[in-house]
């Protein structure tokens, strides 16, 4: 069955929150392994992986920092230089927080990865949601492939002119600098004629839109997206409830 | 027909449109638009980009706005259209006509602002780039061909038939629920046209309709041009070319300059002065000298090509998405097989074919920057095998179809002396970039930065580029789209002037009247493999 764009959109949304307000850690590890699992078997494992590495690996090494080494409230230490005290309560506080990003990083990246573009396009049109809004979000939603591509036309063309990329640091920082002239130049000038052709077929208009593509929107998955609003929330507050009392300082 | 001011937007200020005279509906000779451009400049220009033209055109007829590249006429072709528009992109004084609607235009803040939208519901304008037409956000044809009636809020019953009556007129029926991205060139420009037409418009300006299509995709335009004329649509052709269309045309006007130095029927103008001047291609271009070349048959060749075997999508992946060709569109089967070719010194042949065949395939080969499945390339009595692109650069010079891609530097000098001076050392480096932009006629803009150039001075400056680091083999990916007489000229003697130094040049065209005329060799890849035509 194919999934209506919102219904991923809920579903990844609150499986989010979901899984912050649990705060448990092993919980947080089995969503994040299950949005791979997903990842995997919707064939987009390889780039939710890379995506999520370039986001999590600073995060996990500051948290590291912060947290593993210079814990205030850590007692059980299991190693110290100077200042720096390991601590298994600050490692653990780390692990907490990393595995909990790393869900909703996780289930968000799935999310994007494999929604249909046009399909969301056309179902926040149908709730209204002002078009611009939404071709912004679809623009994001595809500026990374459509740069790649650019980005080894542009190296091809420049290797073409006897540039020669080294393996080394500097000659690739060298190389990207200079690849990143035509990209800028490129994107604005054709972001400029976009916005022209735009403007003639009648983008601007503030008047009611139809749309022509049609999407299914079967009762049970409507329902299905109320049912995991409800928990989010219902989450949300059973955490509010038990854990604010306990984390305001008296 | 309306009144002017669903045209319009803004306040009372605005100058609506005044009804025709003596109440009368409008006449069969009432033009469909009509321009009387005083002056228009762009924000920060001192410069005027078009002055004293003027231009009427009447429904059911073609119009040609001819002249050579920065000659103003896709400027005029976006004020008429309502693409560029006064006060909002720059300064205009003069009229705009739509049938008796009439605005006028002083250049102050009192002037009325055009509403595009609506406005393009009676011209519809084609951009040279169709691809810049499509909205990109949509994921069939028959959705971007509706996206405009979606944004006006044409119920959908509605949508479908018009999405239907416009893919029959335009020949897209089969390709309705074929993704944009992946149709070839002359599909492409045909749905742009579609997006334009599928509002009805009085008025379509198309800007170089036929640039870079093989001879299927410019007849079937030229099919799509006839049908839109018979429907009662006001034509207006923009192009640098006196091509068999323009030359089919009932009107001329010729702008140089910025400005109209002659306009008429087409067999007054012929291939006068001013079409020249204007740098006006005339079709059948002036013939080279090739056969007046020296032709070294002895000589070890420049350039070999044994047994080359390729196709996308089974092992070779490396620049695979992006070289793909013009149409984006991934061959199921080999492109190329078993091919041969041999280029001597001082010899200049042309690859032609339809879009789509593996021209520019082909020509990534002598580089390295696609590598054969099978077969061997031989650059100067050497193999290229596990060369690096950038060090096989020093002996195979290319010039890509999208020039922009190649340029990275501040000025246009130090554009063409990048990497000269490792190349030919210090003192002979400068010398040979200014004889570079020279040969080009590039002198003048040394010190320009190359994004500012046109994009037909662009080309020659990539060309340049290439030129002056002297490689042995000059590879050219179609040279000719977009150049106006001029470049044309230029591309021409430089060409002439590398196969005279001994370099063997291999150019890709899909103009076969061009390589007749500037190649000693024509070879027509066809069915994987090269003929000799």
């Amino acid at each position: 069955m194919r999934l209506h764009p919102l219904t991923a959109l809920t579903a990844a949304c609150c499986a989010a929150v979901m899984t912050t307000a649990a705060g448990s850690w092993p919980l947080s590890v089995a969503v994040a392994l299950a949005a791979v699992l997903l990842a995997a078997r919707t064939g987009v494992a390889a780039r939710v992986l890379l995506a999520a590495g370039v986001i999590l690996a600073p995060l996990f090494l500051s948290l590291l920092v912060l947290h593993g080494l210079f814990f205030p409230e850590g007692h059980t230490v299991l190693a110290q230089w100077g200042p720096a005290r390991v601590t298994a309560e600050g490692l653990g506080f780390a692990l907490e927080l990393a595995s909990r990003t790393a869900a909703c990083v996780l289930l968000l990246l799935l999310f994007s990865f494999t929604v249909s573009v046009p399909d969301l396009l056309t179902a926040l049109a149908a709730r209204r949601i002002p078009p611009q809004f939404s071709f912004v979000l679809a623009a994001t939603l595809t500026l990374v492939p459509a740069m790649a591509e650019r980005l080894e036309k542009i190296r091809q063309a420049q290797e073409a002119r006897g540039l020669v990329v080294g393996r080394g640091l500097l000659s690739r920082l060298a190389a990207a600098r200079l690849q990143a002239v035509p990209l800028v130049l490129g994107l604005v000038e054709d972001a400029g004629l976009r916005a022209q052709a735009l403007d003639a077929r009648g983008f601007g208009t503030t008047g009611p839109r139809t749309s022509y593509r049609q999407l299914q929107d079967p009762p049970a998955q409507r329902i299905f997206r109320a049912t995991a609003l409800l928990l989010a929330a219902a989450a949300v507050v059973l955490r509010l409830s038990t854990a604010w009392p306990a984390a305001v300082p008296t | 027909m309306a009144c002017g001011g669903a045209y319009v937007t803004g306040d009372g200020r605005a100058q609506l449109g005044q009804p025709a005279e003596d109440g009368q509906p409008a006449a069969v000779t009432l033009p469909a638009a009509a321009a009387r451009i005083r002056s228009f400049s762009f924000h920060g220009d001192a410069v005027e980009a078009l002055r004293d033209v003027q231009l009427a055109v009447l429904p059911g007829t073609l119009t040609a706005v001819l002249g050579g590249s920065g000659s103003g006429k896709t400027t005029l072709g976006k004020l008429i259209a309502g693409w560029l528009r006064g006060g909002h992109s720059g300064v205009l004084r003069g009229s705009l006509a739509l049938g008796a609607d009439r605005l006028e235009f002083h250049g102050g803040s009192g002037d009325p602002r055009i509403n595009p939208a609506a406005w393009s519901g009676r011209v519809g304008y084609v951009p040279q780039d169709a691809a810049a037409m499509l909205s990109s956000v949509r994921s069939t044809v028959a959705e971007e061909l509706a996206f405009g009636l979606e944004n006006r809020g044409v119920p959908r019953l509605e949508m479908i038939r018009q999405v239907a009556r416009i893919a029959e007129q335009t020949g897209l029926s089969g390709l309705l629920e074929r993704d944009p991205a992946e149709l070839s060139g002359g599909e492409l420009r045909r749905l742009a046209v579609a997006c334009a037409a599928i509002a009805d418009p009085e008025v379509l300006v198309l800007d170089e309709p036929l640039a870079s299509l093989d001879a299927d995709g410019a007849s079937q335009l030229r099919t799509l041009v006839d049908r839109l004329l018979d429907a009662g649509t006001a034509v207006v052709l923009l192009s640098q070319t006196a091509d068999a269309l323009a030359r089919s045309a009932g009107h001329w006007i010729v702008l140089n300059g910025g400005t109209v130095t002659a306009e008429g029927p087409p067999a007054e103008l012929g291939n006068g002065a001013a079409l020249r001047d204007a740098g006006v291609v005339a079709e059948g271009l002036p013939a080279g000298t090739p056969g007046d070349l020296p032709l070294a048959a002895a000589s070890t060749p420049v350039l070999e090509l044994r047994g080359i075997g390729f196709g996308y999508g089974s092992g070779e992946t490396r620049g695979a998405r992006s070289a793909r060709g013009p149409a984006g569109v991934v061959p199921p089967v080999a492109l190329l097989r078993d091919l041969d070719l041999t280029v001597r010194p001082g010899e200049i042949v042309a690859i032609t074919g339809p879009n789509g065949t593996g021209k520019s395939t082909l020509l990534r080969h002598f580089n390295g920057l696609l590598r054969p499945q099978a077969g061997e390339v031989r650059v100067e009595g050497g193999g290229i095998d596990r060369i690096p692109t950038g060090r096989i650069a020093a002996s195979v010079g290319m010039l890509f179809q999208q020039p922009r891609d190649q340029l990275f530097e501040r000025t246009v000098l130090r554009e063409v002396g990048f990497g000269l001076r490792r190349l030919a050392g210090a003192e002979a480096a400068a010398g040979r970039a200014q004889e570079a932009l020279a040969a080009v006629g590039l002198s003048d803009a040394a010190q320009a930065h190359p994004a500012e150039l046109p994009s037909s001075r662009q080309r020659l400056l990539a060309l340049a580029t290439v030129l002056a680091r002297r490689p042995a083999v000059i590879a050219l990916d179609e040279p000719t789209v977009g150049l106006d007489r001029h470049g044309l000229e230029r591309l021409q003697h430089a060409i002439a002037a590398a196969a005279a130094r001994g370099a063997g040049v291999v150019l890709v065209t899909h103009d076969l009247a061009y390589a007749r005329a500037n190649a000693q060799r024509i070879l027509a890849l066809d069915g994987g493999s090269l003929r000799e035509i």
